[in-house]
């Protein structure tokens, strides 16, 4: 993964415009200049809920272009409900670009894997991609069709796209995996995004055809920012992204725990040991 | 910008001088690298590194974090590199914090504790000795030091023989009596205590039927634990002579006064830098404003003076009540 260390601050940013795509996707746009600057494709920030309550949140950048910056979230707690109740004119808070984005070098010919609101996470490498001259194709699965957000958004940007519902109201009615499981015409590298049980099937998937595959992981965090080694996962030691800690005394084990939110959120899918 | 005109927010913990009362805690702040890209450090006491061990730890299996109402549990079992590795590739980055910088040490026996420190004292990056005799999450001996006065005593004998360093031991509130294991730490020679680290705690998934942690327990911090760390701090104050650095769950300006009037001469933030990690600054920034409104010129005038039937002289008008 890229390791260029980041620029992170803390932005108190004006919101720009809010909307809610599907009934629970949320979309807030703000005025970052200083963020989109540095931001690099698969980043996240930390979002601080505007009670000042509860633990920041994590989210993926969806956007990054002149001043706006945006986030997309599903309103599933306590935190996301209180940042979508933030409204254009309201000023949100976030520490970021934070974590090691996509490594994009080389890659001509890439399927893109989104599951649900991990669509937030592949907007900026899709662009980056497409925009460098690389085919890019974008398989997308959510429950049902008005949760496939904004996938004309990567078809504007030159993306094919393939989709899948649980309920067969758009394409395939099944799991996305299940249309990359299928494919002959094989990509030379996978980006995916979403559930953890569709993150395991895109690492088999990649393994069994070999190809090069890059995963970003979600998990519980507490600080974001590399401090409390609460946010980790098993990999292998001799990945790159590794910390670099000799042997633990824990006997026969080639495993080192790295954190998500300061190695990660990006991993290559076959350095991981979960 | 901290406006401390005429306060004086000084404070000084064994040997250790600081101009800012603010500690923050063990584990949850890294290195003070981790948040030094957007807060300035030099507006912060001191960092608690780590706790670091005799040997390399893997650390805990995951889930590590749970978010439960009010706070956290965390269970990340003493994940570090070890302390060979520890001073050879990691303390000499410590040199370039502009704020004071406190090691903890770990073990799981009394060779443990004062092996690590030995060697951890040796260095000039570091300048003052957090004891963790109380961490939670690791199987074995766990918080058995802790827990026992008597181990407790030994614990800090051994670790005072090595350094002449400051030395803060950081005491459980899991235990029936805090004060008679501080009063223990303070005949053993410890400089200062810590007050407290996390309660131990448990959430279970109901739809799995699973604990939530890997651990299956962990220690839970934040406002959820805050009355229970300011009562063991006023418990702890009335037990010895030594200062105490009160922690748990301190989130604001009102927060932090609770602790140094139960006792406490200096505070600790930790989970509260999850939310916000501005929230040290302002906590700085307004208790200058709260001792310039009542004509204190310094924090150390207000310090354990929460007493019962105690009328307030220093009451500033803008006060409800």
């Amino acid at each position: 993964m890229a390791t260029i260390a980041t620029s992170a601050a803390i932005h108190h940013a004006l919101v720009l415009d809010r909307q809610e795509l599907a009934p629970g996707v949320v979309v807030l746009g703000f005025d970052a200049p200083a963020l989109v600057r540095v931001t690099r494709p698969g980043q996240f920030v930390m979002a601080i809920p505007p009670s000042g309550e509860l633990a920041a949140t994590a989210l993926g950048i969806y956007e990054a272009s002149g001043n706006r910056a945006s986030v997309m979230f599903f309103v599933v707690g306590k935190r996301t409900a209180e940042l979508a109740a933030l409204r254009a004119g309201d000023h949100i808070e976030l520490t970021g670009p934070l974590g090691n984005g996509f490594t994009l070098d080389n890659v001509r010919n890439v399927a893109i894997v989104a599951g649900g609101v991990g669509i937030a996470s592949v907007l900026l490498p899709a662009q980056a991609l497409t925009r460098a001259g690389a085919r890019v194709r974008l398989y997308y699965g959510a429950r049902t069709n008005a949760l496939l957000v904004d996938h004309d958004r990567f078809t504007s940007e030159g993306c094919e796209l393939h989709a899948a519902t649980d309920d067969g109201s758009m394409g395939h009615a099944g799991y996305i995996t299940d249309l990359l499981s299928q494919t002959n015409d094989l990509p030379d590298m996978i980006l995916a995004c979403g559930p953890t049980p569709m993150l395991r099937v895109v690492a088999r998937i990649a393994e069994e055809r070999n190809i090069a595959a890059q995963l970003s992981l979600e998990e519980t965090f507490a600080c974001g920012v590399g401090g409390c080694w609460g946010c980790v996962v098993p990999l292998v030691r001799t990945s790159k992204q590794a910390p670099s800690f000799p042997p633990a005394q824990r006997n026969g084990s080639d495993v080192v725990y790295a954190r998500v939110c300061k190695e990660g959120p990006v991993f290559w899918a076959h350095e991981l040991r979960w | 910008m901290v406006d401390l005109r005429g306060v004086d927010l000084g404070v000084k913990i064994g040997k250790l001088e600081l101009p800012y009362p603010t500690f923050m805690g063990s584990g949850c702040y890294g290195s003070g690298e981790e948040f030094a890209s957007f807060v300035d450090l030099a507006r912060i006491g001191a960092v608690v590194l780590k706790s670091v061990t005799r040997l390399p730890r893997l650390g805990n299996p995951t889930p590590r974090l749970v978010h439960t109402p009010a706070g956290m549990l965390n269970a990340i079992g003493l994940q570090n590199p070890g302390i060979d590795w520890y001073l050879e590739q990691e303390v000499a980055k410590f040199a370039s914090r502009p704020c004071a910088i406190v090691g903890s040490v770990a073990g799981f026996s009394v060779d443990d504790y004062a092996y690590v420190s030995e060697r951890l004292a040796t260095r000039d990056e570091i300048d003052a000795l957090e004891v963790n005799v109380s961490c939670p999450n690791v199987a074995s001996e766990g918080e058995t030091f802790a827990c026992d006065p008597k181990l407790t005593a030994k614990v800090v004998r051994a670790v005072r023989a090595t350094t002449d360093k400051t030395l803060i031991v950081k005491l459980s509130p899991n235990v029936t009596d805090i004060a008679s294991i501080a009063r223990e730490a303070e005949a053993a020679g410890a400089d200062a205590l810590a007050v407290i680290n996390t309660v131990r705690g448990m959430a279970i998934d109901v739809d799995r039927w699973q604990p939530r942690l890997g651990n299956v327990t962990g220690g839970l911090s934040g406002p959820a634990i805050r009355p229970i760390a300011v009562l063991a701090v006023y418990e702890v104050a009335r037990a010895v002579t030594i200062p105490i650095v009160g922690q748990g769950g301190i989130e604001t300006t009102s927060d932090a006064l609770e602790f140094f009037l139960a006792g406490a001469s200096a505070i600790s933030i930790g989970t509260a830098n999850f939310t916000d990690p501005q929230i040290p600054l302002r906590i700085i920034e307004e208790l200058a404003q709260y001792l310039r409104l009542r004509n204190l010129g310094s924090l150390a005038k207000i310090v354990g003076k929460a007493n019962v039937g105690f009328s307030n002289p220093y009451q500033y008008e803008g006060d409800e009540g």
